[in-house]
């Protein structure tokens, strides 16, 4: 294999379309396959829009596998896309969607309206009682924006991307002290409810809650879409960037509103998902042999959709009437997945710094 | 610390050796007969008998009784002896590894609120010296001395907070009475023992019959020397209880029900066996998951619930639900179910302290046959003519 060598773009049309094509099979199957029983030809009819033999099989796939499907793909391609953003921008392989604090901000939302509104009594939550009606939804989402406004005010004035990851992780720390302290004087009933969150999940996602998770994230895409050539460019180092006209501090300032956004959506309907951010990127440039992110972008999606997809999967347990949380399937079987794929390509050489 | 215990034990029996001969009344009469050995002199209740519950026993023996817990935390693999020797009693010789407690205690630190009723019962709520934590406590009475200071919070328990070991040592009281996890970290326990505090450890949570959860209140008795009071308490319930049930007998046709609400695409369903699955078949409700065995709640797939369920004719024990909307704005799809269209969704959560503690928690787990009333009032209310709703509450 050659290695460090961006594919041929007649190399790269076929493996993008050879995901693209996956994506659609197990997308497909996704429909197929869950915990209730309905039969294979019940779901080609209800998907056609005829009706079905029981009408509580028309309502499971419509409300249930169908918007659950979409959101384990919107997800699964977000937060890869994110990952791929904070890994070029920080140069780091580890970097992660929720490097710089958005899941922190998300977590204390969640927090705050799952644990804080029994603690309506308490004097340093007093006023806070009115969050106690939000959805978790929207209390992740203020949560993310929260985090997300400071990133973009303190991404705009730091100079050095060093600099940024400090604040980003002690933003993390800080939050993470405050959901502590509200686990501590919480009720354990709430406690799991809270812990259950923390589990994450794409089944949570409704249709009216689709509405807005889907504009989101396209909106962070298409910011991503105007990034491909900054990010190739940041991958040399902040300083060849300036040298090659960049300003540097412009593009960090878009490629955290992206990520924030990406990642930010992500957090707020299906809770914090880990492992897909970090992996899919590598995977990515070790199968496409590249680094170029106008070949990335696209299949950086693909995989991440794939991925959370299949982990939507075998989380639903097909046939048994169980179901398993989401972080488990994509850690646990993904982790030796990914690294079986690194180590039997990687023969010494790194795709990761070109 | 079990050495000093052991001496103190030692030093005991001499002195209470040496005593016996002016001690007459308390010498022990046994009659081999008879089977269980009283002692006349002091007054020991009559022999109380323990009909439903499956975690503990009670046996009297030379004038002391044995209490022993069965399962004191879930897949615990041995059993915890307790031996409450009445004053003026000879205690056991060789108590082994079982804790020695004289009874009656005139003080106690409960680190649960199940206890507080049974307590209550039989007028001990006084000697309730401390508790784990008062915020999320239902009891008035507990709520007010907590307030202004009668009774001190020293966490530890279910509260999950960190126990305040000096404040414990400082208080010294005759009994601390907690459940247990079996992890050791977590478990307040050991460390009390440690300490040289007496513990007794309570696992009525492990009972899965109402009537066995409520018949842990002579568990709590026992060590008042109570438990007659309590038994005869327990005994009238219990009758009101199975008066109830026999009410059910034979309904037709049964009304189909279920528990719990989704959490992110998981449905905890509780298996056929467990503490609400029973109630609800004792309502004489069909309970829509009598194919799940066990007693714990098992993580469902939300699609298999409305499978099953959306049809139901009612929807119980919501969550922190209060009214139909907010039900709503968890999850649009709520809206779906049957029983939500027809207004036919009740809560546990009538009865609920200003920070969110439920009476149903609490006095519930003591007066399981007001639960059941309740209940049969929602599924069947023409066969209770004058029961108005207690616990639960109707969503609207």
């Amino acid at each position: 294999m050659d290695d460090s060598t961006p594919l041929p773009a007649r190399k790269t049309w076929p493996a993008l379309l050879g995901l693209a094509g996956l994506l659609v099979l197990v997308f497909c199957a996704s429909l197929l396959l869950g915990s209730a029983r309905i039969p294979v030809v019940q779901i080609l009819r209800i998907l056609t829009g005829q009706p079905a033999a029981n009408q509580n099989w028309t309502y499971i796939i419509l409300n249930f596998r169908l918007v659950r499907s979409l959101t384990a793909l919107l997800a699964g391609a977000a937060l890869a896309w994110a990952g791929l953003q904070m890994q070029t921008l920080f140069r780091n392989p580890l970097a992660d969607p929720f490097i710089l604090g958005i899941n922190s901000g998300a977590s204390f939302g969640v927090a705050l309206v799952v644990l804080g509104s029994g603690l309506a009594g308490a004097s340093f939550l007093a006023g806070l009682g009115v969050l106690g009606d939000l959805s978790l939804a929207v209390a992740a989402s203020l949560g993310a924006a929260l985090a997300l406004g400071i990133i973009m005010l303190v991404g705009r004035r730091v100079r050095s991307n060093t600099t940024l990851l400090i604040l980003g992780l002690m933003f993390g720390y800080a939050t993470s002290a405050l959901v502590s302290l509200l686990i501590y004087f919480s009720a354990p009933e709430r406690i799991q409810a809270y812990t259950l969150w923390s589990y994450g999940s794409f089944s949570g996602v409704t249709w009216s809650q689709m509405r807005v998770m889907l504009p989101v994230i396209l909106l962070g895409l298409l910011v991503l879409l105007a990034l491909p050539n900054v990010l190739n460019v940041l991958l040399l180092g902040e300083d060849y960037a300036k040298t090659m006209g960049l300003n540097a501090n412009r593009a960090r300032v878009f490629i955290l509103l992206s990520a924030s956004l990406l990642a930010g959506t992500v957090t707020a309907f299906c809770g914090p998902i880990g492992f897909l951010g970090v992996a899919v990127p590598h995977l990515a440039r070790n199968l496409l042999h590249t680094a170029d992110h106008k070949v990335l972008i696209p299949a950086v999606g693909l995989m991440g959709a794939i991925a959370a997809v299949l982990a939507d999967i075998f989380a639903q347990l097909p046939g048994a009437q169980f179901v398993l949380p989401i972080n488990v399937v994509t850690s646990l079987f993904g982790a030796p997945f990914v690294l079986w794929i690194i180590l039997r390509q990687r023969k010494g050489g790194t795709t990761f710094s070109v | 610390m079990k050495k000093i215990f052991l001496i103190g034990c030692i030093l005991m029996i001499v002195i209470l050796a040496a005593c016996e001969p002016l001690q007459t009344p308390t010498e022990v009469i046994s009659d081999a007969t008879a089977g269980p050995i009283y002692v006349p002199a002091t007054d020991l209740p009559a022999e109380v008998h323990i009909d439903y519950a499956q975690n503990f026993t009670l046996e009297y023996q030379d004038g002391y009784k044995i209490l022993t817990v069965t399962q004191p935390w879930p897949g615990a693999t041995q059993s915890y002896t307790y031996f409450l020797v009445p004053e003026g009693v000879q205690p056991p010789a060789n108590p082994g590894s079982a804790q020695v407690i004289s009874t009656p205690i005139d003080s106690i630190v409960t680190m649960s609120t199940t206890y507080f009723t049974f307590l209550e019962d039989i007028g001990q709520l006084d000697t309730i010296k401390a508790v784990d934590d008062a915020t999320y406590v239902y009891n008035e009475t507990i709520r007010s001395w907590a307030d202004s200071g009668q009774i001190k919070v020293v966490g530890g328990g279910s509260s999950g907070n960190e126990v305040d070991l000096e404040a414990l040592l400082e208080l010294q009281p005759d009994l601390i009475m907690t459940s247990a996890s079996g992890i050791a970290d977590m478990d307040v326990h050991p460390r009390l023992l440690e300490a040289g505090l007496p513990v007794v450890i309570n696992a009525d949570y492990l009972e899965t019959t109402p009537l066995g959860r409520a018949e842990w209140g002579k568990f709590i008795a026992a060590f008042y020397n109570e438990e007659a009071r309590a038994s005869q308490i327990f005994d009238e319930m219990a009758a009101r209880y199975q008066a109830l049930k026999t009410l059910t007998e034979g309904v037709q046709p049964k009304v189909t029900a279920f528990v719990n609400s989704d959490y992110q695409g998981t449905w905890y369903m509780p298996g056929k066996e467990s503490y609400p699955a029973i109630l609800l078949q004792d309502a004489g409700a069909d309970y829509l998951w009598q194919d799940l065995e066990g007693s714990s709640a098992l993580p469902l797939s939300t699609e298999v619930v409305f499978e099953r369920a959306r049809n139901a004719d009612f929807w119980l024990n919501v969550g922190f639900a209060t009214d139909l909307a907010s039900l709503q704005a968890m999850d649009e799809r709520y809206a779906d179910f049957k029983a939500f269209q027809n207004g036919q969704v009740y809560n546990f959560n009538a009865r609920a302290s200003e920070n969110g503690g439920l009476d149903y928690y609490e006095s519930g787990v003591a007066r399981p046959d007001v639960v059941l009333a309740d209940l049969i009032e929602i599924f069947y209310p023409e066969l209770q003519p004058d029961h108005a709703l207690y616990y639960y509450q109707q969503l609207r």
